[in-house]
């Protein structure tokens, strides 16, 4: 029993983490239809950010306000001069903003290692591998914070989608884009406010996954792999869905490697992928309705 | 028209020349083709023995080079990737055609690298990849100056038989050629020591969570964990086996990532007390050891290790079969290498066929322990500079 509750909770407090991871590529894929594949990279960036703030001795949960406003930046920038301008460019590939994504990616991760080396750099706190007893079961308090700020970011931008009026320019863009201009939505502006909100929700996973893990600049792509199940899992545009999402793998992947082995971790990640692919195509989404 | 013909001519003797140049060049200096992976995850690893190489280079030269030639060290990036590890080596043979190979990190990389040293008939002096079947595959190109994976826990399977006397063991490996062959034959180690294995679990380097599995082995309660891991995984199963209380009477890496000082740093204070395999210690009774350890730090303001040790000897060894070579061709110095009966900072190094294996080379290897942020070698006897704590105190029963 305590096997299966240490399992539970350890996926669980996962979960949180990799759906905050979620979020963010699922905002960009649900407005401009795009797969974001620089994402993982992306929060690679925000936590060597957070690692040369604990340099100076700032704490990676303060460093949040800076590393999320820079990425804010970093996003809006990519999407006005590399995204945007590929929009007016007629080639014979129809996904070429995919394609650049792809290149961003790894220009972002060598100059890095340009920068920090190949090395492995740690954030060490004092409550990077605190824990608290509950019974036999073990909770990390770093995860369980993480978890918790996941969730009130996820509330956040819902109702920021719901109530403001950029959240309904958004979520208009998303719908449908040339009904959008109709009504007045300057959807080129919209397009560069939700790279730089998806940028920066990713930014905030890295702050909060930097003191539990390690920095290191290849550490974007397997991120951005399970960023783009999370967002396939939930449904495109869902932030309510990319909780479940990212729940249901780290919970999947906790139980996979507890009943059956650590060695198929990724191969779980991908089965439920494809099955969900083929039996509830639009995620979770499908059956909430939000 | 003619000023057309004059180009041509032009062009041509700029070739000319630089065909001659090169031929000159070549007649001064000895080239040695060096593969490791300098980018990529294993990159730690390859800077060390790149530095080490370099330092071996600047000694041997500084003293004349060899026969009065100085040696030139060609490094070729392998990424950790087989498929660039091979046109590596390829690139080095075809284009650069030097006469000796060496480096060779991973295991994957290695195997693959060898292969076209073989068919090409290059002698590649294997300094790291140490999967069994490096030298099981009846390569006479091919040799190795570190001991096989199968023979990393020598001194482990001493110290467990003679102080632990474990009953029960839980084995954890990297799903990679270095980790399946290490954990297979600690294994086999295992059931000659007649210690019952009762799990034995592969997982994917890069993993964000070991404590799903970690959770498997304390409802387990083994006696012994072993893990064959590589540096920042091996740092992360330390640190969730605190969090999780995880407590077998003691923790043992098999070498790899267990020695650097980046595991320390990343770990922290659940890295305190774990013991690993180690192949070569700067207390190791072999001339010019101490002074090689010392050398490093003093240049690169940095510890080196185990794996520093033997690209620093391998060039040595590959110096003195060049330096006995009749001429300067793969075939006379891979037959140089054959005869190889010398003393390194890495050990005494000379190439031996012995059960399956050819062309290896033989060495006794170590244990060591982090006590107070410090790596001790503590067995055997001989060697050790402090005494090894054991039974080790249980997490909570520490500071």
């Amino acid at each position: 029993m305590d096997v299966f509750l240490q399992t539970l909770v350890a996926g669980i407090l996962k979960g949180g983490l990799y759906a905050l991871i979620g979020i963010g590529m699922t905002l960009i894929m649900g407005v401009m239809g795009i797969i974001n594949l620089a994402h993982g990279q992306l929060m690679m960036v925000a936590m060597y950010i957070t690692y040369v703030l604990h340099l100076a001795g700032v704490d990676p949960y303060i460093s949040l306000f800076v590393a999320m406003p820079a990425l804010f930046l970093l996003g809006c920038l990519i999407q006005r001069f590399l995204l945007n301008p590929l929009l007016k460019v007629d080639t014979i590939l129809p996904e070429n903003q995919v394609l650049m994504t792809v290149g961003i990616g790894m220009v972002l991760t060598e100059i890095i290692r340009f920068i920090f080396k190949s090395d492995y750099k740690s954030v060490s706190t004092g409550y990077s591998n605190a824990t608290f007893f509950l019974g036999n079961i073990s909770f990390s308090i770093a995860l369980g914070i993480s978890f918790i700020i996941a969730i009130a970011f996820t509330v956040a931008m819902f109702f920021f989608l719901i109530k403001t009026d950029i959240g309904r320019s958004i979520r208009a863009t998303a719908q449908d884009k040339d009904a959008a201009v109709l009504m007045g939505v300057n959807t080129g502006r919209i397009t560069i406010i939700t790279f730089g909100l998806g940028s920066g929700l990713v930014a905030a996973a890295g702050c909060l996954l930097a003191p539990v893990y390690y920095v290191f600049p290849d550490i974007g792509g397997p991120f951005t792999a399970r960023a783009f199940i999370i967002t396939i899992l939930g449904g495109l545009g869902s932030t309510v869905g990319a909780i479940f999402g990212g729940v249901t793998l780290g919970l999947a992947e906790s139980f996979g490697a507890t009943y059956i082995s650590m060695d198929y971790e990724n191969i779980i990640g991908m089965t439920i992928f494809v099955l969900v692919l083929l039996f509830l195509p639009g995620g979770f989404k499908r059956l909430t309705k939000i | 028209m003619s000023t057309g013909r004059k180009l041509v001519f032009a062009v041509f003797a700029v070739v000319l020349g630089l065909c001659i140049g090169s031929v000159v060049v070549a007649a001064e200096t000895l080239k040695v083709g060096i593969v490791l992976p300098l980018t990529g995850e294993q990159a730690k690893f390859g800077e060390i023995e790149k530095r080490s190489f370099e330092m071996a280079a600047e000694e041997i030269n500084g003293k004349g080079g060899v026969n009065g030639k100085k040696l030139e060290l060609l490094f070729e990036d392998d990424t950790g990737k087989p498929d660039v590890g091979r046109s590596a080596v390829e690139k080095l043979i075809s284009r650069e055609k030097v006469p000796v190979l060496t480096g060779g990190y991973s295991s994957s990389v290695t195997a693959a690298a060898t292969a076209v040293a073989q068919q090409f008939k290059v002698p590649f002096m294997v300094t790291t990849g140490s999967a069994d079947k490096i030298t099981e595959s009846g390569y006479d190109y091919v040799f190795r100056i570190n001991p096989p994976a199968s023979e990393y826990p020598a001194a482990v399977v001493t110290f467990l038989e003679q102080v632990v006397k474990p009953k029960t063991a839980v084995i954890l490996y990297e799903n990679s050629l270095f980790g399946q062959s290490s954990s297979k034959s600690f294994e086999e180690d295992c059931q000659k020591l007649k210690i019952d294995v009762v799990a034995k679990e592969g997982y994917h380097k890069g993993a964000v969570d070991f404590k799903p599995l970690l959770t498997k082995v304390k409802s387990l309660n083994p006696d012994l964990v072993y893990m064959v891991s590589y540096v920042m995984d091996a740092s992360l199963l330390m640190r969730q086996a605190k969090e999780l209380d995880l407590n077998p009477k003691l923790f043992i890496g098999g070498g790899a990532g267990f020695t650097l000082p980046e595991f320390h740093k990343n770990a922290g204070d659940a890295a305190e007390y774990v013991f690993s395999a180690a192949l070569w210690v700067e207390t190791a009774p072999y001339p010019g050891a101490r002074e090689y350890f010392d050398k490093y730090a003093k240049k690169y303001k940095e510890d080196t290790e185990y794996h520093g040790a033997e690209a620093y000897a391998s060039l040595y060894v590959v110096a003195d079969a060049l330096k006995r070579a009749k001429t300067i061709t793969p075939k006379d110095v891979r037959d140089a290498l054959a005869t190889t009966d010398m003393k390194t900072a890495f050990g005494p190094v000379k190439f031996v066929s012995y059960d399956k294996k050819t062309q290896q080379n033989k060495i006794p290897t170590f244990l060591v322990q982090w006590q107070k942020g410090s790596l001790e070698t503590v067995w055997p006897k001989g060697v050790a500079d402090k005494k090894f704590i054991f039974p080790v105190p249980k997490w909570n029963e520490r500071k």
